[in-house]
């Protein structure tokens, strides 16, 4: 059974071109349009991996996470960062709120789902 | 001089200066988020016209070969050539997915720019509603009073800007980033 992926983020052309390249690569894509809509996409459907960006209105992506990780069914789920910040300092916090990977925008589709796949499977 | 009128102008100086500095601070802020925007477009749009390019080469390399095969031309190695030409196709078709992606980082520094520009204008509206209370019949005390509240509103605008602002992007082309797995 295909793997479920939310992917949050609030440019509509951002999440077209994740949707796009993890679609092709067999994945099921569920979007969501800032951290409030993923978190209660979240809340309706558990997913394998959640895909969020940082930088968002209503709920950025580090709220998010922690919102995910006070969840028992989101405790172990993969959650990557997809992000235009590439500091140090921001890395660090997502790896402190439970953010399992991050991957500086843009993303290269192939690097993306090979990512992806790595850790979902 | 009086000492009142030391105070005043000392109070008006301050006032300007603080003007001077916040006003110089978003448009060094804005040209930097400009500039960017331009590179990030440019680059982009150099690299998708050549993505596009480079895949219409590919896809009509592809065809021939197509072609090749249904007249019974096609050279010995004709499937390792269709396999080449598709992975062409694949590898441009990803180079223009992630040059399409400026869209994303311009956005982000524009709306930068957009909010600068608005605490320009609301510094600038500060400055004109508070000295139009100024009569001719103030003392200095009151000018020094009418003053001070600028200089604070101006301050307190600026704080509550940068707290409104996202950080800068700091992408300056567009390559793909890195990847960090936890």
């Amino acid at each position: 059974m295909a793997k479920s992926i939310l992917a949050v983020d609030d440019s509509g052309s951002l999440r077209q071109m994740v949707v796009f390249s993890l679609r092709a690569a067999g994945y099921l894509v569920t979007e969501a349009v800032d951290g409030q809509d993923g978190l209660d996409k979240a809340k309706a459907q558990v997913f394998d991996m959640v895909l969020t960006d940082q930088n968002m209105p209503r709920m950025d992506g580090l709220t998010l996470i922690r919102s995910l990780r006070s969840i028992s069914t989101y405790q172990k789920v993969p959650i990557l960062m997809l992000t235009t910040e590439a500091s140090d300092d921001m890395k660090a916090k997502g790896r402190a709120a439970g953010a399992n990977g991050w991957l500086v925008k843009p993303f290269d589709p192939q690097r993306l789902t090979e990512v992806v796949k790595k850790v979902i499977g | 001089m009086t000492t009142r009128e030391k105070m005043l102008s000392i109070e008006v100086k301050r006032l300007l200066s603080t003007l001077s500095d916040h006003g110089a601070l978003h448009l060094v802020e804005v040209e930097t988020d400009l500039v960017q925007t331009n590179f990030l477009l440019s680059e982009a749009i150099e690299k998708l016209g050549s993505s596009f390019l480079a895949m219409q080469k590919s896809v009509g390399d592809y065809q021939m070969l197509v072609e090749g095969i249904l007249t019974n031309s096609a050279p010995p190695d004709v499937a390792e050539q269709l396999k080449t030409a598709q992975d062409e196709i694949g590898k441009h078709a990803n180079a223009a997915i992630t040059c399409l992606q400026f869209q994303d980082m311009t956005n982000q520094l524009i709306n930068r720019i957009v909010r600068r520009v608005n605490g320009l204008r609301d510094a600038f509206g500060t400055l004109g509603s508070n000295s139009s209370d100024i009569t001719p019949d103030y003392m200095v005390e009151d000018i020094i009073k009418v003053i001070n509240n600028i200089s604070k509103a101006l301050e307190d605008q600026s704080v509550k800007l940068e707290s409104l602002l996202w950080k800068a992007v700091s992408q300056s082309n567009m390559e793909s980033g890195d990847i960090e797995l936890f």
